[in-house]
């Protein structure tokens, strides 16, 4: 494991890794900033560049914009109240009343240093557990995998919010759908290409992923324009206040940090939960065991209601990366298009990586470390200047997310049918958003999709074509009841307030 | 009668877990493989069953009280741009291989920033074609990417 650690580390310090991260926080902080455009969004408009890059530099650099973009979404919660990042929702609770009275840089140098303490933390924490996860899962045949993978399409949906739940199955299901089009790997056939040649190949990961994120966000932010900043919110933009903290006021984040790290983290590491859930689940946690004059504070610029989600959303952050690197499972969106992004640079993650690729594994994990350092002593102070960029005219900002979301396309492939593919998925993806269906599960359906395919033809093979598979090993039965109850929970939740609703509200006639 | 959002969306998976169905049958097998514990049709099928399901249920379930109708959706929004720069990306997608990437880059941002509202001929020629050329030298200079010149350039030679 020393030597994993030290050959990461002499990857991380290269001077190109170095830059990487810093370009990577400095883009995403930007990207995570403007409301409505998410890590999702920030990673995928950085792929087409990595594409020349080492594998560890690529995943580097995207690492470093997954921070960045937490970051960012962060200051934005706090400045303007329109959080960029679903991650940093509970953040604007209270770092948005503070910076309402004139405390926006406390705000968000408490927001930086927990971010900090968060990620650092979480690292530590992915140090110790990927190795042991990863030598742990090389002993999982197919029959685990596809069970693995079950687990984590279900976990999505099971997470997906209240109301959400049989939507994000069926955007699952639908990604799976858009993953069988093309080529069938293993019998060689093609399914669904209509005879067109262009989707011989099928449906490529990264036009989909720019589309229905990139793409559709951008025009999305056309379609409802965000609210203008209001001239409170302006004049906490030009002046944010001093930044330091008093001692006490530091006494105060320390037990709360120590808290939402290990909640942060271990959410993160739960399929289909990551930083969004972890955040909420922190802010509910500390306003729990507040005292009960504490408690009034929160919602009103409570230190421990805004340092608790930022101390959470990045320790889950870096929690997502466990099933990443040691199963090669993504448990949320923003990992699913890292997962694409490996797979397209030719590694593939899971516990082989981990054996054969080490230095992928472990520079990751110490660019961490690097990516949290570069966020406090490098955005931090520049907070005022890239705030500025809050301010940047939409019209502006939009025609070029929507040039770099097309051309990143194009200049993989050169080929000019991507691009009106791109659109015209761009235009389903802004209709079911319309219809608020949720993009991510769908994202991981098709990852996802042909993966479970091919574990699930293996083990049938292996087990000469029965299903007996599902239950022979302890482990695969076990992940398979998780499943289970997973899907059930909430879809019996589903059954019962709806049945309950209908007993209670009369009928207008409404479907 | 007024059909709420949710159930719209379910009825759209329906149709599409119909269709896709339908034309399962339409995945060629190989040899022997119409007995074969697992076939290319295997997982489509599986896939077709389980959406069908579960966007009937969503469809027969009664609805959740705080979903809005399916116009509200739609109410308000800004589609006249939206709809105008769908249509300037797929001009993109024609002219960048007969411009080549400067010319119809410049134009698409150029145009872009007009749609979305922007007068200043300042910002309208200083955000799109010294960008565009900055970029295309870190593409095709810096990064090695080669961007071929436009068709109608070698037609004029």
């Amino acid at each position: 494991m020393l030597d994993g650690i030290l050959s990461g580390l002499t990857t991380a310090i290269m001077p190109i890794n170095l830059l990487m991260v810093m370009v990577g926080c400095f883009v995403g902080t930007f990207i995570g900033m403007l409301p409505g455009l998410g890590p999702i969004t920030a990673i995928a408009l950085m792929i087409p560049l990595t594409y020349g890059f080492d594998p560890s530099t690529g995943m580097i650099l995207m690492a470093g914009v997954y921070y960045g973009a937490i970051f960012g979404g962060s200051t934005s919660s706090i400045l303007i109240n329109a959080p960029g990042v679903a991650g940093t929702v509970a953040t604007a609770f209270d770092g948005y009343p503070m910076a309402q009275r004139g405390e926006a840089g406390k705000a968000l140098a408490i927001a930086a240093y927990s971010s900090f303490s968060g990620g650092t933390i979480a690292a530590i924490f992915l140090l110790v557990a990927a190795p042991a996860l990863a030598s742990v899962s090389l002993s999982f045949q197919s029959a685990d995998y596809f069970a693995l993978m079950v687990l984590g399409l279900t976990a999505v949906a099971a997470f997906a919010g209240k109301g959400q739940f049989l939507k994000a199955v069926m955007m699952t299901l639908f990604g799976i759908m858009l993953a069988t089009i093309g080529t069938d790997p293993a019998a060689g056939v093609a399914r669904f290409t209509f005879g067109s040649m262009d989707l011989i190949d099928g449906i490529s990961f990264l036009l989909l992923a720019m589309a229905t994120f990139a793409l559709s966000e951008a025009l999305m932010s056309i379609l409802r324009p965000p609210k203008n900043t209001t001239a409170a919110e302006q004049a906490a933009l030009k002046k944010l206040g001093s930044m330091k903290l008093s001692r006490e006021e530091i006494k105060t984040m320390i037990p709360v940090i120590g808290r939402s790290s290990v909640l942060g983290f271990f959410t993160g590491v739960l399929p289909g939960a990551g930083a969004t859930i972890a955040s909420f689940l922190a802010y509910g946690m500390e306003r729990n065991i507040a005292s009960a004059k504490e408690k009034l504070k929160f919602g009103k610029g409570s230190i421990r209601g805004l340092a608790a989600p930022e101390t959470a959303n990045n320790a889950a952050c870096s929690g997502s990366f466990v099933p990443l690197l040691t199963l090669g499972i993504p448990g949320s969106g923003t990992t699913a298009i890292m997962l694409g992004a490996l797979i397209s640079y030719g590694v593939q993650p899971g516990p082989r990586l981990f054996v054969e690729q080490p230095e992928v594994f472990w520079s990751v994990i110490i660019s961490m470390y690097i990516g949290n350092i570069v966020l406090l002593i490098l955005n931090l102070p520049l907070i005022p200047y890239i705030s500025k960029l809050l301010a940047l005219p939409q019209q502006v900002l939009v025609p070029f997310i929507l040039f770099f979301s097309l051309i990143g396309v194009y200049l993989v492939t050169f080929n000019t049918m991507d691009i009106h593919m791109m659109v015209f998925a761009a235009a389903i993806a802004i209709g079911l958003r319309l219809l608020n269906f949720p993009m991510a599960p769908m994202l991981l359906g098709f990852i996802l999709g042909s993966m479970m395919e091919e574990n699930l033809r293996r083990a049938l093979i292996i087990s000469d074509g029965s299903i007996s598979f599902l239950w022979e090993r302890p482990i695969t039965l076990v992940i398979l009841i998780i499943s289970v109850a997973f899907l059930m929970a909430p879809l019996l939740g589903v059954v019962r307030e709806r049945l309950r609703n209908r007993r209670e509200l009369p009928n207008d006639g409404e479907m | 009668m007024t059909i709420n959002r949710d159930k719209f969306g379910a009825l759209l998976f329906l149709t599409l877990a119909l269709i896709y169905g339908y034309y399962i049958k339409d995945i060629p097998l190989l040899y022997g493989d119409e007995d074969a514990a697992f076939n290319a049709q295997t997982m489509p099928t599986a896939v077709a069953w389980l959406m069908g399901v579960v966007s009937f249920l969503q469809l027969v379930l009664p609805p959740r009280t705080e979903v809005h109708n399916l116009r509200d959706a739609f109410v308000g929004l800004q589609w006249r741009k939206v709809i105008l720069l769908s249509v300037l990306m797929i001009f993109y997608g024609l002219t960048i291989r007969y411009l080549g990437f400067i010319i119809s880059t410049s134009i698409f941002l150029l145009i872009g920033f007009m749609i979305l509202g922007e007068r200043r001929i300042k910002v309208l020629l200083g955000a799109s074609i010294p960008v565009v050329v900055v970029f295309w030298f870190l593409l095709a200079k810096l990064m090695g990417v080669y961007l071929a010149p436009g068709d109608l350039f070698q037609i004029f030679g």
